[in-house]
């Protein structure tokens, strides 16, 4: 029975650490979704230059100071990207319909991957977390990667501070009402382009956010963009389009249903989150919390 | 002045008729062509170089000498590990560049693909050097087709040998949800099985292929508490395999066995990172066994290319010394007799000794090396340690069990 209950127990922390990765990407995916109104699906390709950039930083700084350093300037270096990409193209698009912004973004993960190839190289990268991250602690009989931890810290984090950027502060308050009727925020004279960018900025910096924090648990490889961005999608829209809270629900939906499934059925584990996605969708169409489409 | 114009022209002509007329006779003694295709972009090229720098080197060594009086020259193609490009590649090769011997590929599918559309239906050799579904030289294997590469059948049955020489007996069984995985896993059971019958599976789990969380799989796996784990990974997913399997600490509790697991194409990447106590099976280790032959191939391979050679060069060697041993012994270049040839043939191997083309499938018969990865002083990345050594017709299946599969 207390082996029954670690092993509970440790997949529900376990879920829960990879609900934390998930939130940290789908929020910003999210966040640009219902400012911009634009399905960005090279979300996910930002997510990968994240991984990327922490790697390379992680090979010009050594040791734990290089992973720290990575996790603040990789995110960074995914803003500046996507304050180009915005810059240059997507600020002449917002006003296109949503099928064409769909077309546009998946060319632009194409462009994107091709570009992570050019730079990086084909190989499989591999960075290292610090040493007081490596190893498991024993929790009820069950051992759980200490980074896990460090995630399950670093995922409410993240929510608070969003909570508080868009409540608290002039800029997030211009911004959730721009989400909602963007000709009343022109008109009361803002500079509405000056917001877009700034929310997509914010978006994308999450996306390298997330791809950073992953970076130490996985092999960094071309094509982690596509196996994450329709997880990402399925994780907004249950927990409802544009809803940081939605996103925070759809997350943990998506991690736990997937660490448990592991444990009572693995031979069909995978089934699991899209089976839980199948039936919120048919339950609440429109998402668990209020999506503001 | 016009006349002597004229003259030279004749003269010219005269000259270019003659030339030519005489190229065939002169080229009697004509180079072999071999034309390769394989991955060259994306992330399975480091494999598909790995190989095709080992072919290059034993065709250094094979061109000093000669093969019939000319050289065995190649060119290459970029499948970019997709099977329609491979199959067009292929045909081009045969049907334009008209290529004496075809060789690749890393992907099954491309393989697999040519092997019945091109080889087979053009009656071209086609040495296949990395892609490991044992279909190849078994169910769909035929008179042109042969292998240097490891298969699943072999690869499950050597970590079948592997682990019944060892005390475990209650296994779970996890791996990536499509065909390789399922392949070594179905391999590795059942010869298992038939060598032990007392071991006993507790349970499965299998996740989508890229899956990069296996964090969750390990942990549900170590709370089932088997003796032993056969996981059933490879290419990228290996390395998230690797890392799990640290960071959960389930490589220091469970042992698991992973066939290539001590690649160190694997192990390389990952420096100090990589766990230690997981058992891993491989035909070919540029450190082991320790013989002057294996030193003296790693040795040139490092200066021309830089690294030591994977297993792919391994493959690729041996390749490239079927088709110079294979078309010395038939004598001329002929296609039929090449194939004759083959059969049975035993060539150099890098790591001393030789290797033979088993006639009735048409597979290299090499050992296999069962290792468990290891810390080692003299390296600065993991590597396989306790090595033995399996027989290479222990771990391949039998003359009487390919024809069955062929009957099928």
């Amino acid at each position: 029975m207390v082996s029954d209950l670690g092993a509970l127990g440790s997949q529900f922390f376990v879920g829960l650490s990879r609900a934390m990765i998930l939130f940290v990407v789908c929020s910003g995916l999210s966040f640009v979704l219902g400012v911009l109104r634009v399905p960005n699906i090279a979300h996910g390709s930002l997510y990968m230059i994240g991984a990327f950039s922490a790697y390379s930083i992680t090979k010009l700084v050594a040791g734990p100071a290089g992973f720290w350093l990575a996790l603040i300037l990789a995110p960074l270096v995914v803003a500046l990207v996507s304050l180009v990409a915005e810059r240059a193209l997507f600020c002449h698009l917002y006003q296109r319909e949503h099928l064409m912004l769909l077309l546009f973004t998946f060319a632009l993960s194409l462009i994107l991957g091709d570009l992570v190839k050019i730079v990086w190289g084909a190989e499989y990268k591999s960075i290292m977390a610090p040493d007081v991250f490596n190893g498991s602690v024993s929790l009820l009989g069950a051992s759980i990667p200490r980074y896990n931890f460090f995630l399950l810290v670093v995922g409410p984090l993240v929510a608070v501070a969003l909570w508080l950027f868009t409540n608290k502060t002039k800029m997030g308050k211009i911004a959730r009402a721009a989400a909602v009727d963007r000709e009343m925020v022109g008109a009361v004279g803002i500079n509405v382009s000056w917001v877009f960018a700034f929310a997509f900025v914010l978006g994308c910096f999450l996306a390298g956010l997330g791809g950073a924090l992953v970076a130490p648990t996985v092999s960094i490889t071309l094509g982690m963009d596509h196996n994450l961005i329709i997880e990402a999608f399925l994780i907004v829209t249950i927990g409802g389009l544009g809803n940081m809270w939605g996103a925070m629900v759809g997350s943990l939906i998506f991690g736990l249903t997937q660490a448990f499934g592991v444990l009572f059925w693995p031979q069909f584990a995978i089934v699991f989150p899209y089976m839980a996605v199948v039936i919120v969708l048919i339950w609440r169409p429109r998402g668990m919390l209020k999506s503001v489409w | 002045m016009s006349k002597s114009r004229f003259s030279r022209t004749v003269l010219f002509g005269l000259v270019v008729t003659l030339s030519l007329m005489l190229l065939p006779a002169l080229s009697e003694a004509r180079d072999i062509k071999v034309g390769i295709i394989d991955c060259y972009s994306g992330p399975a090229a480091v494999y598909g170089n790995d190989a095709l720098n080992g072919f290059k080197l034993a065709l250094e060594e094979i061109n000093k000498k000669g093969v019939l009086g000319g050289k065995i020259v190649f060119t290459t193609r970029d499948t970019k590990f997709k099977v329609d490009i491979g199959l067009n590649m292929a045909k081009e090769l045969v049907m334009r560049e008209n290529v004496d011997v075809l060789v690749g590929t890393i992907n099954s599918g491309v393989a697999l693909a040519v092997s019945d559309a091109v080889s087979k239906q053009e009656k071209i050799p086609f040495i296949v050097w990395i892609s490991k579904d044992e279909k190849i030289t078994g169910a769909d294997g035929h008179r042109y087709v042969f292998s240097t590469a490891d298969n699943t059948a072999q690869g499950g049955k050597a970590g079948g040998v592997g682990l019944a020489k060892k005390p475990y007996k209650k296994y779970w069984i996890a791996g990536d949800d499509y065909s390789y995985g399922h392949a070594i896993a179905d391999s590795a059971w059942r010869n298992l099985k038939a060598l032990k019958p007392d071991v006993e599976k507790v349970g499965e789990s299998w996740w989508k292929i890229g899956e990069p969380d296996l964090v969750p799989y390990f942990t549900s796996i170590m709370a089932a508490k088997p003796d032993a784990v056969i996981l059933c990974t490879g290419g990228a997913s290996m390395t998230n395999a690797m890392k799990a399997l640290k960071s959960t600490g389930m490589a220091a509790k469970i042992p698991s066995w992973i066939h290539t697991a001590i690649d160190h194409a694997v192990l390389k990447p990952l420096g100090a990172e990589a766990p230690e106590g997981v058992l891993g099976t491989i035909q070919y280790l540029f450190y082991y066994p320790e013989t002057p032959e294996n030193k003296a191939f790693v040795q040139a391979f490092e200066k021309a290319y830089g690294n030591p050679p994977g297993f792919p060069a391994f493959n690729a060697y041996l390749t490239a010394h079927y088709i110079a041993d294979g078309f010395r012994k038939a004598g001329k270049i002929d296609k039929e007799k090449f194939v004759d040839a083959l059969e049975g043939l035993k060539v150099k191997n890098p790591v001393g000794g030789t290797v033979e083309m088993r006639a009735c499938d048409h597979q290299a018969v090499f050992p296999m090396y069962f290792g468990v990865t290891k810390k080692l002083p003299n390296y600065d990345f993991v590597v396989a340690s306790d090595i033995t050594t399996l027989k290479g017709l222990d771990v391949l299946p039998t003359c009487e069990e390919i024809k069955q599969s062929r009957k099928k």
